[in-house]
């Protein structure tokens, strides 16, 4: 389960996105794509970025199990997504033993209970 | 004038008239001490460094701060001390590479006559009495960017060395085992340190038997956490030989940023800023890895001091996990590392940690661990998630006869 997370200037459009269930991607006029993060483009610098949604699909970069307070582990990853660029979250609905480099992976949104903005998150691809 | 920037691995020479020298350095109560703020263990440690070099405060025409999470250490630090009329004044941040960046401009100031006896200094009072080590870094609001990677379970800097360490294990083999040999041997070296928080011997099986954190990282791969306060005193070659203590001699240093903080980054986990700072340090210092005698890598986590290692060159790329643990650390081992014990067994002040022992194995003054031969000194400095890199080569014999 996601955490709770409230949006400020510099994320509401990311997070208006995340409402769609779209993780947006940045991409300057040469067309190259950046993490939503970037306000400049991971290519050529270039500052004048639009926001373009993410296909869904990746694959994982790297993996680490989070041991929490409440006895529960979560399966973090960075993921490689298909048109290029990275994004660290989680993955939803498999046990950290089950998430490996490579995996394929598809995005996913979920929101915490209670008043919260949706978050991006993945959840492994039948092989 | 007019030249092309220099590459980071063209030797480059020290700056001409006055070379800079460390003399004096200043430690307080580390660990669970509670009566102080940061601020007043900033101005304990700042008045112990001078005092230790044989100066006093009036003898100070610069001062360079740096703060840790818990803030509290900046310009107002020069009025709290009493400084007036200082040449430079500047807080500093750039995470755990600060310490050693601060002796870098110190150095560049004395060495340009902009200012002739420079303090630096790092405090932190992180911990709580009655709270948990958790609590002192813990979550700082679920708001924006920093909002959704917490809210994801990326929820501290462990997490994030833990992918960096993942990837580093799938793509070169590196195992659990091997990184326990980070965290005994520097256990070793802290029980001969009278100020280390933890100095009971390590075996591997207790290593793998600490609670996970975020796996691959037990709780023994973590640093621990601090309070407390260093300083160290840097002035001109020139000017420390009539001072108190043996001086240290600054003889090259380095940095680098690789700028990809969460974003795509092939190098991530697999190599740091290290590689290009290391490197620079050591070719202005005009030597090479292998005249190292002494090296005081900056250890938040066990990963760290295992690509610290491969980047400056100690061994190949990828060959970290065997070369740790193939009697390479700890007392015995062939290269004497982190021979405080480090982040990870004696205490955590940031850069000030492989700094301060830096120094104290220079001079020759670390007592029981004392490594003989001391001859050059290589020290790290490294901040955010490999994010920001320093490197210092130190040695006690002045440029042109190290």
């Amino acid at each position: 389960m996601v955490g709770k997370v409230a949006r400020d200037a510099a994320t509401a459009e990311f997070f208006d996105g995340t409402a769609r269930g779209e993780l947006l991607l940045r991409r300057c006029h040469d067309g190259h794509l950046s993490s939503p993060y970037a306000t400049a483009c991971e290519t050529c610098a270039a500052a004048d970025l639009t926001a373009t949604p993410a296909k869904g699909g990746g694959t994982v970069v790297s993996h680490a199990a989070a041991h929490r307070r409440d006895g529960t582990t979560l399966p973090l990853v960075i993921v490689e997504l298909d048109e290029g660029p990275w994004w660290w979250s989680c993955v939803v609905g498999a046990e950290p033993h089950e998430v490996t480099t490579g995996a394929r992976v598809r995005l996913h949104h979920e929101r915490a209970d209670g008043g919260s903005e949706a978050v991006p998150v993945f959840r492994l691809v039948a092989a | 004038m007019g030249e092309a920037a220099a590459d980071p691995l063209t030797p480059r020479t020290m700056p001409r008239g006055r070379t800079p020298a460390i003399v004096g350095l200043g430690m307080t109560e580390m660990g669970k001490v509670y009566d102080r703020t940061a601020a007043e263990f900033a101005a304990d440690a700042v008045r112990l460094a001078v005092a230790d070099a044989g100066l006093s405060l009036e003898d100070v025409d610069g001062l360079l701060t740096s703060a840790g999470v818990g803030g509290g250490v900046g310009l107002g630090l020069a009025r709290d001390l009493g400084l007036r009329d200082l040449a430079v004044l500047s807080e500093m941040q750039s995470y755990g590479s600060t310490a050693g960046q601060m002796v870098q401009y110190a150095s560049l100031a004395v060495a340009s006559g902009m200012a002739g006896t420079i303090a630096c200094v790092f405090a932190d009072a992180p911990l709580r009495q009655g709270t948990s080590t958790g609590a002192a870094y813990g979550s700082r609001g679920a708001v924006g960017w920093r909002g959704v990677l917490g809210a994801s379970g990326i929820a501290d800097t462990t997490s994030m060395y833990a992918l960096a360490a993942r990837r580093h294990m799938d793509t070169y083999g590196t195992t659990q085992d091997q990184l326990g040999h980070i965290a005994v041997g520097q256990r070793a070296w802290a029980g001969m340190n009278p100020r280390a928080q933890f100095r009971d011997p390590l075996t591997l099986e207790q290593y793998h038997a600490s609670r996970w954190i975020t796996e691959p990282f037990h709780l023994l791969d973590c640093c621990l956490v601090s309070n407390g306060g260093i300083a160290v005193v840097v002035t001109s070659a020139e000017r420390a030989g009539s001072l108190a203590r043996p001086p240290v001699h600054v003889h090259g240093w380095g940095q680098a940023h690789p700028g990809r903080s969460l974003l795509r980054h092939e190098n991530f986990g697999l190599v740091s800023g290290a590689a290009r700072s290391g490197p620079a340090a050591l070719a202005m210092a005009g030597l090479s890895v292998s005249d190292v005698d002494v090296v005081e890598l900056y250890d938040c986590y066990t990963f760290t001091v295992l690509i610290t290692l491969e980047d400056y060159g100690f061994c190949p790329k990828g060959e970290g996990g065997r070369f740790v643990a193939d009697g390479t650390l700890g007392p015995d081992g062939k290269l004497k590392v982190n021979t405080g014990g480090g982040q990870l067994s004696s205490y955590y002040l940031w850069g000030m940690t492989p700094l301060s022992e830096a120094v104290l194995q220079a001079r020759g003054e670390a007592g029981e661990r004392q490594v003989a031969d001391h001859d050059v000194v290589l020290v790290s400095g490294n901040g955010g998630v490999l994010d920001h890199h320093s490197t210092l080569v130190l040695s006690p014999h002045a440029p042109g006869r190290a």
